[in-house]
């Protein structure tokens, strides 16, 4: 079965030795049942870069041509046609070329190009590895939403969430270990969060809403008296200790009792975690959520920083809709907007609290927009090269990585596929991607494939 | 081109492409424990691992075992001490003749079914196009189990129906209904490159197929030869040509849509020519006003009770075409012309070419569903099996192949794989047969040795207690509750076919009372804290269900809307059936409704103590807090 790298056991292997051993079952196999297990068995430090990661997704696929890969011979040819073939697939019909409305300059001390579209970001470029080169197959939403986040654009498979939350567990008893916070319902739906073939537990934790109603399901009481709840749960207990001593030993029965005592302590740590309100003023204000039009995004990406520092090793905020085909000029300034400050915020603020160190940042989109317009002011979707960024964790700062051709259609130098940066992402969290394994159907499936390579020069 | 193309096989043959053969019956001595020959298979090894079998289940937990394992719904009390009255020898296999005869049946076991089936409300994937007519598929399946269809019947309509003769209207709607089976499956439905999208169908189709009926993962071998098992990519491809011979789509643009069948009756359907006809003459500009009043009553007339087109959603045939090896599976890079065939390691290398006027879906549907094919008999009787007893004989029910589980019984398989095809492949033969043996009727309450020494219970020498699934969990709650809807149920779905199915009307669907397998499944969505209880991803097929334990069941229990809506309800029932008397005999009551058993003395006092404490003044508050602690006790989640 699954195989975890660089781990003294597996779960399974772990399971498995409870399993056959005739002692009593306490903590430990309550452990294996309920995703947590990392605490005991760490990882070689000096291996895993990376302990946790948030991934801010942008739904739609922002135009990195106008945000981070400006293009000269655009610019220059702008109106004129394509001087080569355009993919024999496409979305939607394009004309000629189209330049960058916007300004371009390079920023920091690593001279990364960012436009006038994101001043915020622009500001902490020296903290962020440009990958410009990223590229996917396929040329519609959904199939490459479900690529990127789970390297098929075909079948069913695992998120990447679930995998790393397979293999490394999570750091917080109380807690999931992977939490999407409003995620796409079109496009893949739960697919993008989804345990597919993996064990349930390994599937991510859905919260909807806006940032105050965000809650995971049921965590609330519907009595709102927790002395009673307490007493249906001690009568419960033992209820179900009397049945289990009928049983003998039975790790599903003692599992269970023990998840409503896990369930009845989630609901006072989730909230409690979740209360951004708690926040102070400076904070709020650093990642805008005391102004629109940041507030919304920004508490998310607060909501996603304090469940990451509270042991979450996989937290997603989607912010959309990214999706300019008519109205790029007006649509990109607003999105850019809204996603700026909050996202500076949120790299600020770990970098501040030690914890960009090793929390993952990664920010992109399922694909970018074509150099060609279509109708006068739009781009089409275009998955043959566009750029993502990533912070933190154990990549190296302030570099751009790879790059598109001139007209910036295609990725060129040092391409990266989505199977690429999830072999590069497993590696940072020191896992080997061609070893986090789970049989399925009579075969040994893994996030990668049988692709991905690890792309060493943006690791530290 | 030579019909079949280089044998790939190696030289011993593999257990599961054998013909299962008449095994021997172990003989049993010194014991009157054996009931039927299930028995003897069971006991020779258990014996021979030095161990006993476990004593037979307490009649009350036999009882409640049967009705949750054959309806999904626990007994009431009154058909508890019904059972427990009878003192007739027949009467274990009586229940089980009432319980088969029971329409809840269908619902529980069509549910088991469908899980292999992938079913689907809705496509989910990358665009959630709702499948309104998806639902007349899962009421055939849920008929076709109470009914008894034999299974070999059952085959040949989902992957043929469309095709079979038809002696009435009636006939055609069910089978065509039945080839449903092939359109039901996720899709990516928005694909810029209609060429890849086609294989991408038959692909699922042909995966699907394989192992949902013969246990055999067919689609690994659509890049390369299987690595493991001998299918070889030439073999896949002569599969592919049968199912790109089959139409599933009408439109491959963005956003691709499901062909349907109308299967109106002829009257219908001219009455709606009619309708359109008239309603054409009506559009003209410079029609008088007199005979457009004329017209539109008319019109009226035809439309009053006309009902809706009776629209099916299932596959159809597109011109026949062998198809050509997709080398590594990329259909820009061809190889040679495979005629469609079978695949010859099963199918032997000698076989009738298939007709040119049709895809051969039949022929295969035929053939799978033949007694002769050694892998169909035995995947579905130890399907059947598993859901049983929550393990199969085959432990991967789902995969018989060489990375699949060798079987640890295989003389029993064989032995439930004949008998099935002697009773004309009678499911209910078979529960019959399985339920009646003294292995299920063991007790889960066994010494410790056999447990430590056979965890996973490879030997059946006990009953192995395992969770209700989501649906008999809910179910059962909304039972005990009195809130249930036993009707059957059509489609909940508002949006039309080619339309999205909205996922916000999930948390509207959930609060109906009908049994959960009414419920839509929305592929790529589902139902919070319903679904954590192990609803499979409907995106692929699933025979063997996981069962864990994870914190947000917990939640669910304690403070979903479901459980404190029954619990509230049950403690009026309750109120209504035994105020007035002591509260150790309300104690009693609640605990006699809800685990099917007496309390214990040490229980009524604890629960005595917590009456007294829990909310004094508030009875009703108190009670429903009483069952709802029980709803989420072990004994009333497990099958025991």
């Amino acid at each position: 079965m699954g195989l975890c790298l660089n781990r003294q056991l597996s779960p399974l292997s772990r399971r498995d030795m409870l399993k056959g051993s005739s002692i009593g079952f306490g903590s430990l196999a309550l452990n294996a049942m309920l995703t947590t297990e990392s605490s005991s068995v760490p990882l070689p430090p000096s291996l895993a870069k990376a302990k946790r990661i948030i991934f801010l997704f942008m739904h739609g696929g922002p135009s990195t041509l106008d945000l981070f890969d400006p293009k000269e011979s655009l610019k220059k040819n702008n109106g004129k046609p394509l001087p080569y073939d355009k993919p024999r697939i496409a979305s939607s019909k394009t004309g000629n070329l189209l330049a960058s409305p916007w300004n371009f300059k390079q920023h920091g001390q690593s001279g990364a190009w960012v436009s006038e579209l994101l001043p915020n970001i622009s500001s902490i470029a020296d903290d962020l590895c440009f990958l410009n080169s990223m590229h996917c197959s396929n040329s519609r939403h959904g199939g490459a939403l479900l690529e990127l986040h789970t390297g098929s654009d075909t079948f069913t498979r695992p998120s990447m969430g679930s995998w790393i939350n397979y293999g490394l567990g999570s750091e917080n008893n109380d807690l999931p270990g992977f939490i999407t916070i409003n995620p796409p319902s079109s496009h893949g739906g739960s697919g993008a969060w989804s345990s597919a073939f993996l064990p349930a537990r390994y599937g991510g934790t859905m919260i909807r809403g806006n940032s105050k109603e965000m809650k995971i399901p049921f965590i609330n009481n519907p009595l709102k008296d927790r002395s009673k709840q307490r007493k249906e749960i001690d009568l419960l207990n033992s209820l179900n200790h009397e049945h289990l001593a009928k049983h003998k030993f039975n790790t599903d029965l003692e599992s269970r009792i023990e998840s409503y005592e896990l369930a009845f302590r989630m609901q006072m740590t989730a909230p409690e975690i979740q209360d951004i309100s708690r926040e102070p003023a400076h904070i709020n204000k650093l990642y805008g959520a005391d102004e629109n039009p940041t507030a919304e995004f920004a508490k998310q990406c607060i909501m996603a920083r304090r469940l990451s520092e509270s042991g979450v090793r996989f937290v997603q905020v989607t912010h959309r809709y990214w999706d300019s085909h008519g109205n790029l000029r007006g649509e990109h300034e607003k999105l850019s907007k809204e996603m700026d400050k909050p996202v500076t915020g949120l790299i600020t603020d770990l970098k501040q609290r030690g914890l960009l160190e090793d929390t993952l940042v990664l920010w992109g989109g399922e694909f970018g927009r074509t150099p060609v317009a279509q109708g006068d002011n739009g781009r089409d979707h275009n998955p043959h090269g566009f750029t993502m960024f990533i912070a933190g964790g154990g990549t190296r700062p302030g570099i751009q990585y790879g790059s598109t051709d001139d007209y910036g259609y295609h990725a060129e130098k040092n391409p990266i596929h989505f199977h690429d940066l999830h072999a590069t992402i497993l590696h940072l969290m020191g896992v080997n991607h061609t070893e986090l394994t789970y049989r399925y159907a009579g075969r040994d499936f893994r996030l990668t494939d049988v692709h991905g390579k690890v792309i060493k020069d943006i690791i530290v | 081109m030579s019909l079949i193309g280089p044998s790939k096989e190696k030289s011993t043959p593999f257990w599961a492409f054998v013909s299962p053969s008449e095994p021997k019956i172990p003989n049993i001595q010194n014991t009157k424990w054996p009931i039927n020959p299930i028995d003897n298979f069971i006991l020779d090894k258990i014996k021979k691992a030095g161990h006993q079998h476990s004593e037979r289940a307490e009649p009350h937990k036999l009882v409640r075992r049967a009705y949750l394992d054959l309806l999904g719904i626990p007994p009431t009390t009154k058909q508890l001490n019904s059972y427990l009255e009878n003192k007739n020898p027949n009467a274990w296999s009586k229940l089980i003749e009432q319980l088969l005869a029971s329409p809840l049946y269908g619902e529980r076991w069509g549910r088991h079914w469908l899980d292999v089936a992938r079913y689907s409300d809705s496509n989910g994937m990358d665009e959630n196009i709702a499948h309104p007519e998806a639902y007349r598929y899962r009421n055939y399946v849920i008929n076709a189990f109470n009914q008894d269809k034999p299974f070999n019947q059952f085959i040949i309509e989902q992957i043929a129906g469309d095709l079979l003769p038809a002696e009435n209207s009636d006939k055609k709607r069910e089978q065509t209904i039945a080839a449903g089976f092939l359109s039901i499956g996720p899709k990516m439905l928005a694909c810029d490159d209609p060429d890849k999208m086609r294989r991408d169908i038959a692909d699922e189709q042909i995966d699907t197929t394989g192992r949902a009926f013969m246990g055999m993962t067919f689609g690994c071998a659509r890049c390369h030869d299987h690595k493991f098992d001998p299918i070889s990519i030439e073999d896949y491809y002569g599969l592919a040509g049968i199912f790109m011979s089959t139409k599933t789509l009408i439109k491959y643009n963005v956003v691709a849509q499901l062909h349907h069948h109308d299967l109106s009756t002829k009257e219908e359907k001219e009455r709606r020519n009619k309708i359109s006809q008239i309603e054409k003459k009506i559009s003209v500009k410079d029609i008088q006003e007199d005979t457009k009043k004329k017209l539109q009553d008319e019109v009226a007339i035809l439309k009053k009770d006309s009902p809706p087109p009776y629209e099916v959603l299932a596959v159809t045939e597109y011109p026949t075409k062998d198809v050509r090896v997709h080398l590594r599976g990329d259909y820009q890079t061809l190889g040679d012309t495979v005629p469609r065939r079978l695949p010859p390691a099963i199918a032997g290398q000698i076989q009738h070419p298939m007709p040119n006027d049709q895809s051969g879906r039949l022929e295969l549907a035929r053939w799978i569903a033949s007694e002769k094919n050694p892998l169909t008999a035995r995947v579905i009787i130890n399907r059947i099996w598993r859901w049983h007893f929550g393990r199969g004989i085959v432990p991967t029910p789902d995969n018989y192949g060489t990375l699949g589980e060798k079987p640890t019984h295989p003389e029993l398989l064989d032995y439930l794989a004949l008998e099935f095809i002697h009773s004309n492949w009678s499911i209910k033969a078979m529960h019959r047969l399985i339920m009646n043996s003294a292995t299920y009727q063991q007790s889960s309450f066994t010494d410790e040795s056999i447990k430590n020494a056979d965890p996973d219970n490879e030997l059946f020498a006990r009953w192995k207690i395992r969770r209700l699934e989501s649906e008999a969990l809910r179910d059962s709650i909304l039972f005990k509750a009195n809130l249930i809807d036993l009707n059957m149920g059509k489609s909940m779905l508002t949006a039309s076919k080619h339309k999205y199915a909205n996922r916000d009307k999930l948390s509207e669907h959930i609060k109906s009372n009908k049994r959960t397998v009414y419920l839509p499944v929305m592929r790529s969505s589902g139902y919070d804290g319903q679904n954590a209880f192990d609803f499979p991803d409907p995106a692929m097929i699933n025979g063997n269900r996981k069962s864990s334990t994870i914190a947000p069941q917990a939640l669910y229990l304690m403070n979903s809307p479901l459980i404190h809506r029954c619990s509230n309800a049950l403690a009026e029932i309750h109120k209504k059936a035994t105020s007035n008397t002591p509260t150790s005999n309300r104690i009693n009551w609640m605990i006699l409704h809800l685990l099917s058993r007496p309390a214990t003395k040490k229980e009524i006092l604890r629960a005595e103590n917590f009456i007294h404490t829990y909310s004094p003044g508030n009875g009703q508050a108190t009670w429903a807090a009483f069952a709802r602690t029980l709803f989420a006790s072990n004994e009333f989640l497990y099958i025991e």
